[in-house]
């Protein structure tokens, strides 16, 4: 019966074209970010980097660096959007639209109903995550031939792998990202158990997370990066690192899993005791 | 089949229901009257367990709905003002979401509910190309989903054109005699109740006014219609011989106490007048509604209608 009811919930989502911005933006920024990476000298600074550490730059000019490359930037600014943008419509807009009422008519218990919700929800963000590296693969394959990954961010990233090695990463490293996109849906969810429109569910999610990583990123909060939630959103960096910080993804790992429980259960509590009018 | 039993809601400071007890018996047509803002839709959000009472209980089906809201709900459907669905699927693809909120519903059933609404030619269209009237189907059509026992009918004309509002009526009549279903029509348009309820309650400012049969509201009011060739000089001639007390508007006379419209037809014909019409004045619904708000009114809401 959860199931059955688990797909209805997915026709309605899917069957919103606003659920498709997502996975269209990301087509088009991979595109226009590939085509630069490809026929400008921006992958120059790249090669220099590369050559100077005593690697052969044309072994890594690959469909798996570029990919990365591009996801990179995504995955930090347009994952979250897009992740909180469907996560404070599944319950918020419903509520809004009045439909909410008539589902409530009917012998289904909040509880149960938020669950398929979130659930809806989770499946939709596991997706976005996955086209996103699925997309930024299939794009980057015709131009550019078959080679190994590099990754590199200032002061954070520098790896080099094998192609082999390379894909593992570049997989592990989406999957962790679907983790993320999980985590921001669930909290704009959370907001969107509220009575507020779907709109401020999304502003407030967005707001806490940028402002999580203004905070994270101010020299005085060093020490106090592992107390910020971004700092455990962006776990799937560190599949990038060598050796691979099992530990430390573990540890953000369980993290994610009671923030994501918390919002849960505080979206419950605020959901349950809630009046819905017309 | 409803039962509320002292129940009030307040939100914030406003008290929206103020201690209503109500009980809507099985295979009736009950109308819950009020004017907006009057707290009938808070009651209907109460008895679907969306609102929450700040006291009282409320009883559905025998089953409580603050703590047992599935069981309460499984015969229950329910049409709200301005029914809104989810525009872009289908209308097939709105009532299988719908019924599985429900439980399992096999597709005959759908098919069989979008039938019996008139829908079945366009029930694969999407929802943004239905017209107003069709929606209304829609709405009816996903309340019929779990074979109902009670519907509860929140304004179900509002938005309709005429054709809309007498096809609707219609169903709602096919729907209590042909069915046999419990029906709860709120509604504030006194002919809809009218036409349509046997047990009538009406709410003013969250408080019940008056709660019993159609019949009761509509009691003859002590006046009787008098249709004759020449009003004036018949009753100067009735009140000479003590049949009537008093007449007013041209038309309408009181009888003295023991007087028979039969003793009256007969005396006046004796004396050569021609009746054409004599009947007692049936009070409508909108004249014992509107005396009934008017002797109900606070002070404040006298200042309010004022302003």
């Amino acid at each position: 019966m959860f199931l059955h009811q688990l797909r209805n919930e997915l026709w309605k989502l899917y069957g919103k074209k606003r659920t498709y911005i997502g996975f269209g933006m990301f087509l088009m920024a991979q595109l226009v970010i590939l085509l630069v990476f490809r026929f400008s000298k921006a992958s120059s600074g790249m090669s220099d980097l590369l050559e100077t550490n005593g690697y052969n730059f044309r072994d890594f000019l690959s469909p798996l660096t570029a990919a990365a490359f591009t996801n990179l930037w995504l995955a930090y600014l347009l994952l979250p959007l897009y992740g909180t943008l469907v996560g404070g419509d599944l319950v918020a807009k419903e509520a809004e639209d009045g439909t909410l009422r008539m589902i409530l008519s009917r012998p289904i218990s909040r509880c149960r109903l938020l669950a398929l919700k979130w659930v809806a929800g989770a499946i939709f963000s596991i997706n976005l995550a996955l086209a996103l590296g699925a997309s930024g693969l299939i794009l980057a394959l015709p131009c550019l031939p078959w080679g190994g990954l590099f990754v590199f961010m200032p002061g954070e990233l520098f790896g080099v792998f094998s192609p082999k090695e390379g894909l593992f990463r570049y997989a592990a490293a989406h999957a962790l990202m679907a983790i993320k996109a999980v985590s921001v849906m669930g909290l704009s969810f959370f907001f969107g158990c509220f009575n507020v429109k779907p709109a401020a569910a999304t502003i407030l999610a967005l707001s806490l997370i940028f402002l999580s990583f203004i905070l994270m990123n101010i020299p005085w909060f060093a020490d106090l990066k592992p107390w910020f939630l971004t700092y455990h959103l962006n776990i799937w960096q560190r599949v990038y690192a060598e050796p691979i910080q099992w530990g430390k993804i573990t540890e953000s790992l369980s993290l994610l899993v009671g923030f994501n429980a918390t919002f849960f259960i505080a979206g419950y509590a605020v959901f349950s005791v809630r009046d819905i009018k017309s | 089949m409803i039962q509320i039993n002292d129940v009030s809601k307040s939100f914030g400071r406003r008290l929206a229901v103020d201690h209503l007890t109500l009980d809507v018996p099985r295979g009736v047509t009950f109308g819950l009257l009020g004017h907006n803002g009057a707290g009938k839709s808070t009651a209907i959000g109460m008895m679907l367990g969306q609102v929450w009472p700040s006291s009282g209980n409320i009883r559905i089906c025998g089953q409580d709905i603050s703590h047992h809201r599935d069981a309460a709900l499984s015969k229950v459907g329910a049409i709200f003002e301005a029914p809104v669905f989810y525009d872009y699927l289908s209308g097939r693809r709105n009532l299988e979401i719908l019924a599985g909120y429900s439980g399992e519903t096999p597709p005959v059933r759908i098919q069989e509910v979008a039938e019996w609404v008139g829908l079945s030619g366009r029930v694969d269209s999407k929802v943004q190309t239905y017209s107003h009237g069709m929606r209304a189907r829609l709405a009816l059509a996903q309340s019929l989903l779990p074979r109902p026992e009670l519907l509860i009918l929140d304004e179900p004309t509002n938005g309709l054109d005429p054709e809309g509002i007498h096809e609707m009526r219609e169903t709602i009549r096919r729907l209590n005699t042909d069915l046999r279903l419990t029906i709860l029509l709120s509604s504030h348009l006194l002919s809809e109740v009218e036409h349509l309820c046997s047990r009538i309650a009406v709410l003013h400012q969250g408080r019940k006014i008056f709660d019993g049969p159609l019949s009761e509201a509509r009691q003859p009011q002590g006046w009787v219609r008098l249709v004759t060739d020449d009003f004036v000089t018949a009753t100067d001639w009735l009140s000479s011989q003590g049949l009537i007390h008093s007449h007013k508007e041209g038309a309408k006379i009181a009888l003295t106490e023991g007087t028979q419209t039969g003793t009256v037809v007969k005396r006046l014909v004796q004396a050569g007048f021609t009746v054409h019409e004599i009947a007692h004045e049936e009070q409508t619904l909108e004249h014992f509604y509107l005396s009934l708000v008017r002797a109900n009114r606070t002070p404040s809401s006298i200042q309010e209608s004022h302003s």
